[in-house]
Order: structure tokens, then C-alpha cells, then sequence
């Protein structure tokens, strides 16, 4: 399995005008009328580190084994200045458990 | 030969066709006319006819034409057109028939795939029902692209530098707003929004109401009730519009409107814009109400946007370029013909789907959330029809999302799947778009996994799917129209009594037809007085009314022959009679 990075061919240290400019030309080569798999990849791979908060999330939880040395080098990038606070550290994984609130729910049922 | 795909802009009031040819948009015509007014009518010989003839006819025989049946689309309903009740789809399957006439002609060769145009807020029904008109058609529909992103298609071909465009869309019958980022040869859309039932069609009916309650007090007449008075009110409150988007006031002047207590009914009022304007002012808020959500869902503010364009005829509305400018601080463009940019659009996409190398490239979104309902909590309360969204407003297209939910109590061997559009965390406040049952599950404690799949394809249609994790066992629906009256064999029944109906046609008179569109004065004027005199047949005497049958007989007569001095001296006798009936 090839890493988002790899499917947009950017550099791991690629900023966000850079892989935004990246995505854009495989869609260009690769509209989604013509193969909409290979966009759906395309696309996937873009979402998934898209912005600094996205790449971040994705070298904790998807990246094929996480890289601590990538992963170290994502959070420095940031402009702000680090705090590496255990609150923040709370934040940043919240940011991306949001999503799986929905876990609670359970499906409808009808006798 | 290489099979052509050709771009069609099915709108509420015109529809117009297009095709790329060596890398240039076409719009093409019929005559010298680029668009075709979306009127579906039956002539006295019981023959169909489309377009201006139909619209011409209106005045004359509203019960035999049917004019913005977009609206309808999607609406399990039928509507009446010479004692014969057709579906929405099929009565536009009728003006596609059309369109595809004109495009064969134009290309000189059998066309059967296209790309139809669809309001960016148009439903799951509604584009079933869209497809369903294509294939009564005999047109197999390639790709059901948005109006806004086709519109910006036609302009993005022109951009070199990245821009965060607003397409503000208001046609006939429908309202729509879309984001778009232009960069890189992609036209990506960020977010999108409208209104189905707001657009032009409206603004004509505040101002018939108006007429309607002004002929009331002047002359106690409820003219509702004269189906014929009420569409010359129609045309006329279009024609008022019109003028209102140039001059300050417009005159209104309806001679012999109808008769009452024996007494002949004028209409004569003046009607200034900013009356106009105050009536449609709501309607222009919900316009700008729109524009701030899809704002808000593409993440930016009117400072984050370089553009504006504007789609559709009804922007040409003074106050609306007024209202924009004060939103955004800058004017709108319109360099693109708003009446054209959608079918330019389309006919570039089509290109793109049928290999040629093409500029720009589209990726769109839905602008509808679709979900599920389950048991859950809303407002702090235990509630079993929460609605869990699975894929989000503006997710990109396609779309694939999976969802795991677990049986709520031991042993349950079904489940029920309802599928809901939109964005109500009450599920039942939503739209209900299909429902299924899973059954046969293991007979386990509660919590026994069912994945629920859902896929949008490029068309904006949903599939469903729903498995159970430990067998496999598997269930899936694509979401049909539900309200279709078309299942299977039904789509061509109607494609066969479709194509009959344009089979009665003499092709003598599809020949003849383009002919008209080049009209001299004369003949225009001609036309025009032949419509005003039919306009008074119910009113006058038989003898009256058989010296005009004659004179119009002469005239239609030397209107083929081309005769225009044969047709300037019973042009003068028509009038002759015209205005002493009237006087």
C-alpha cells in the first residue's frame, strides 16, 4: 500500500500550496469521469494531508508504521510556538477522534 | 465514426444544445436562434410541437401547453396537455427529442449520448427523473453535471491564475450557489447551495398576482377563473420583468382582456421598478441567504473571493447585480452569456467524456448530506430516529463512505435501513429517500455488526449497501426515484408513445419551421396580429370571426409564398377589423 505521500509524489516535508499543487495536476491527468477509482485514490491521498492538522493525524494513526522522526518533524512545523502540554497533546488527538462519535450509535431495528 | 456526446442545458423557460468541435464550444442553432423556449404544446391539426410555436400558443390554447414542467421533475404527478396526461419526464422527453432534432440536423449525423444540466440543489428524484426524460428520448445520459459548475466550466477555460470564484445561478424555475476554486486547469467546486422552487418564474407571479388584485378592485373580475385572460397576464407580466431590468417603469397594456357583464375588460397600468423590486425582495434575501451557507461550507467570506459570475437569465435584475456588488465590493461578470454558459459547459464536459483533449477538468460535490437514522440521543433525550450523517454536505464526487452499526437487542434478525437526505439531526425532519430490510441475520446477543455503505456516483446518485460483518450476508439497493412511475418495461412504453407523437409530425413542417425564425418585419408584425385576432374569437360574432378566419388564411398564405405585398393589404384589413371590434 503506497502512502499519501507517495500517491500525490510529494515530499513528506511538502507544504500545503505544494501538495494542493500536486493533487491538482493528477486530477488534471486523471479526471474522475474517466477513472473514478484512480481519482478516489487521488483524492483520499489529498484529504489525508491536505493541512498541517491532517498530516499530522495521519502520521499518528495511518501512516503504514508510524515514523517517529516524521512525525517529530510535522509537529515542529508548526508556526505557532510548540507546547507540548499533555492539554495539547490531548487536542491534537481529539481532532481526529471527532469524527468516530457516531460509534455510539446503534442501527435502527423493527421486529 | 467516433460517437458524438453532445451538452444540453434543459432549463425551465429556454433549453439550448451545444457541442465542442475542434476544441471550440457551439451553441447551436435552429434558424438564427440560439435558444429554445422550454413550451411543449399540441396544434389544432393534434400534432406536438416545441419551442417558440408552442410558446406562441400559449396565449391562445393554454389548455393544450405546458410550459416550465422542469419544475415538476421528480413530483409523482401528471399534468393535462389536450385531454392526455403526461409525466413530467415525458413531457421532457418531448423538448430533449427536440434538441436532439436540432443537434442531428446541425451535425448531419445520429446523436444517442449526452450531458444534461441540473440545478446543483436538484434532488436524488429529481435526477432520476431527468435521466428517465433522456431515456424516453432515446438519449442515453453520460453525465448529469451541476448548472453553476458547468457555467464556470465555460468561463474557467478562460483563467490563468488561481481564483476562488461565487457562481450565482437564478434561472426560471431554479436557484442555485456554488464555490469554486479555478487553479491549475481545475475547476474544483468547494461547496454548494439553492432553492429547487425559486427563480424567474416567481418574480412573473408577484406580479400577476398583483394585476389579478388591481382588475379585481377596478373592475370586480376575478380573472383566475379565464384561463386564456390569465396566460396574456402571464406573457404580459413577463414582458413587464424585461423591461424593468432596463427602464424605470414599465407600461402595461392588455386591450380585451376578456368580457364581463357584457362590458369589455382593458388592462392599462404602470408598473415602476421599485414597486417591481419591493415585491421580489424576499425572494432576493433567501438569494442571499444561500450565498453566505455556501460561503460558510466552503470555509471562506465574501473577502476570500476574487469573482462573481452570474448564470441565468433572471440575474439580470438590476437590484440583484446591486445586492452582490454590496455583498462582495466588486461588480459581477456576465462576459459569458448567462442564458448560454450552462449549455457551454455541458457540451465541454461532454468532450472531456468522449476522450478529447479538453482545458479544464470538473470535480464536484453533493450539496446534500445523506444518512441513516438510529437509536440515539438527541436533545439529551433517548431517541430512536437520530439521524446519523454518513456522507457529508459538499463531500467531493464520487463518494464512498462505510458506517458501523450494531443490533440493538439479543437475537434481532433484521434490521430496517431507511436512507434520509439531508441535514436535520431529526431524521424524521429530513428527506426520506429509500428504505430496506436486512434479514435472516444470526441469531446472537445484541451488537452484532451491519456495515452500511453508501456510494454517490458522478451523477450525484446513491447507492446503498449493507452487509453483516460475521457472514457476509449482503443487501443492496440503488435509491430508484421512488416516486417514478417508470419500472423497467413502463420507460419504454413511454419512449415508444414519445417517439409516435413526434412521428404524427409531417417532416414538412420540422423543414419548414427554421424558415420562420427568419422573418421579416412584416412578417413578425403579421404573426403578431394573427395571434391578437385569435385572441378575440370566443368574443365576437361567427360572422365576425369567419371574415378573420379568411383574412388569417390569406395572410398565412402569403406569409409561405413570401408575398409581402399580398400580406400588407390583409395586414391592414385585419387591423381594419381588429380595431373596430375593440372600439
Amino acid at each position: 500500500m503506497s502512502t499519501a505521500y507517495e500517491v500525490l509524489n510529494v515530499a513528506t516535508t511538502a507544504n500545503d500550496a505544494e501538495i494542493k499543487q500536486a493533487y491538482l495536476r493528477l486530477v488534471k491527468d486523471n479526471p474522475p469521469d474517466r477513472n473514478q477509482e484512480k481519482f478516489q485514490l487521488i483524492h483520499d491521498a489529498y484529504s489525508a494531508i491536505k493541512d498541517h492538522k491532517s498530516r499530522v493525524s495521519y502520521a499518528l494513526f495511518r501512516l503504514p508504521e508510524v515514523n517517529f522522526d516524521t512525525l517529530m518533524e510535522q509537529l515542529l512545523q508548526t508556526e505557532h510556538t510548540l507546547n507540548l502540554s499533555a492539554e495539547f497533546i490531548n487536542q491534537l488527538l481529539q481532532a481526529s477522534i471527532d469524527d468516530t462519535t457516531l460509534l455510539n450509535a446503534t442501527a435502527t431495528s423493527k421486529k | 465514426m467516433k460517437d458524438i456526446i453532445i451538452g444540453i442545458d434543459l432549463g425551465t423557460t429556454n433549453s439550448e444544445v451545444s457541442v465542442v468541435e475542434q476544441g471550440k464550444v457551439t451553441i447551436i442553432k435552429e434558424g438564427d436562434k440560439k435558444m429554445l423556449p422550454s413550451f411543449v404544446g399540441i396544434d389544432d391539426a393534434g400534432q406536438v410541437i416545441v419551442g417558440e410555436t408552442a410558446r406562441n400558443q400559449y396565449l391562445v390554447y393554454p389548455e393544450r401547453t405546458i410550459k416550465s414542467i422542469k419544475r415538476l421533475m421528480g413530483q409523482d404527478t401528471q399534468v393535462v396537455l389536450a385531454d392526455q396526461a403526461y409525466t413530467p419526464q415525458e413531457i421532457s422527453a418531448i423538448i430533449l427529442t427536440r434538441l436532439k432534432g436540432i443537434a442531428e440536423q446541425y451535425l448531419g449525423q445520429a446523436v444517442s449520448k449526452a450531458v444534461i444540466t441540473v440545478p446543483a440543489y436538484f434532488s436524488d428524484a429529481q435526477r432520476q427523473a431527468t435521466r428517465e426524460a433522456g431515456e424516453i428520448a432515446g438519449l442515453e445520459v453520460m453525465r448529469m453535471i451541476n448548472e453553476p459548475t458547468a457555467a464556470a466550466l465555460a468561463y474557467g477555460t478562460e483563467q490563468a491564475e488561481a481564483k476562488q470564484v461565487l457562481v450565482y445561478d437564478l434561472g426560471g424555475g431554479t436557484f442555485d450557489v456554488s464555490v469554486v476554486n479555478m487553479q491549475d486547469g481545475v475547476v474544483e467546486v468547494l461547496s454548494s447551495h439553492g432553492d429547487n422552487h425559486l427563480g424567474g418564474d416567481d418574480f412573473d407571479q408577484q406580479i400577476i398576482e398583483y394585476l389579478i388584485e388591481h382588475i379585481q378592485e377596478t373592475h370586480n373580475v376575478d380573472v383566475r377563473q379565464h384561463s386564456k385572460a390569465m396566460a396574456r397576464l402571464t406573457r404580459a407580466a413577463e414582458e413587464a420583468k424585461f423591461l424593468l431590468s432596463d427602464q424605470p417603469y414599465a407600461q402595461i397594456n392588455e386591450e380585451y382582456l376578456l368580457e364581463h357583464d357584457g362590458a369589455a375588460v382593458h388592462l392599462s397600468l404602470e408598473l415602476s421598478r421599485i414597486a417591481y423590486e419591493d415585491m421580489i425582495e424576499d425572494y432576493i434575501n433567501a438569494t442571499i441567504d444561500a450565498t453566505h451557507i455556501a460561503l460558510k461550507g466552503a470555509k471562506l467570506t465574501a473577502s476570500d473571493i476574487d469573482e462573481v459570475i452570474l448564470v441565468g437569465g433572471s440575474t439580470r435584475t438590476p437590484c440583484i447585480r446591486e445586492r452582490l456588488l454590496n455583498e462582495f465590493g466588486f461588480e459581477p461578470h456576465s462576459e459569458v452569456d448567462p442564458d448560454l454558459c450552462v449549455a457551454m459547459g455541458a457540451a465541454i464536459q461532454a468532450a472531456m467524456i468522449s476522450g478529447q483533449e479538453v482545458d479544464t477538468v470538473l470535480v464536484d460535490v453533493t450539496p446534500y448530506t445523506y444518512g441513516t437514522s438510529a437509536i440515539g440521543v438527541l436533545d439529551g433525550q433517548p431517541y430512536p430516529f437520530m439521524f446519523v450523517p454518513i456522507i457529508h454536505k459538499n463531500s467531493v464526487l464520487p463518494n464512498r463512505k462505510t458506517e458501523a452499526f450494531l443490533t440493538s437487542y439479543d437475537n434481532q434478525d433484521t434490521v430496517e435501513i431507511i436512507i434520509y437526505q439531508g441535514e436535520d439531526p431529526d431524521a424524521l425532519n429530513n428527506v426520506k429517500i429509500g428504505e430496506f430490510l436486512v434479514e435472516g441475520l444470526l441469531e446472537v446477543p445484541r451488537g452484532n455488526v451491519i456495515t452500511l455503505t453508501l456510494g454517490l456516483d458522478l451523477n450525484g446518485i446513491l447507492n446503498v449497501s449493507a452487509v453483516e460483518k460475521e457472514t457476509g450476508l449482503e443487501k443492496s439497493i440503488t435509491i430508484k426515484n421512488a416516486l417514478s412511475q417508470f419500472e423497467g418495461e413502463s420507460l419504454d412504453t413511454a419512449k415508444q408513445r414519445i417517439t409516435s407523437l413526434f412521428g404524427q409530425m409531417d417532416p414538412r413542417i420540422i423543414e419548414e419551421e427554421p424558415s420562420t425564425v427568419s422573418d421579416t418585419p412584416e412578417i413578425t408584425a403579421a404573426r403578431e396580429l394573427i395571434t391578437k385576432a385569435e385572441g378575440l374569437f370566443e368574443k365576437i360574432s361567427a360572422e365576425d370571426k369567419e371574415d378573420m378566419v379568411d383574412l388569417i388564411e390569406t395572410m398565412t398564405g402569403c406569409i409561405e409564398a413570401q408575398d409581402i405585398e399580398g400580406l400588407d393589404k390583409s395586414s391592414a384589413q385585419l387591423t381594419d377589423i381588429i380595431y373596430y371590434l375593440e372600439s
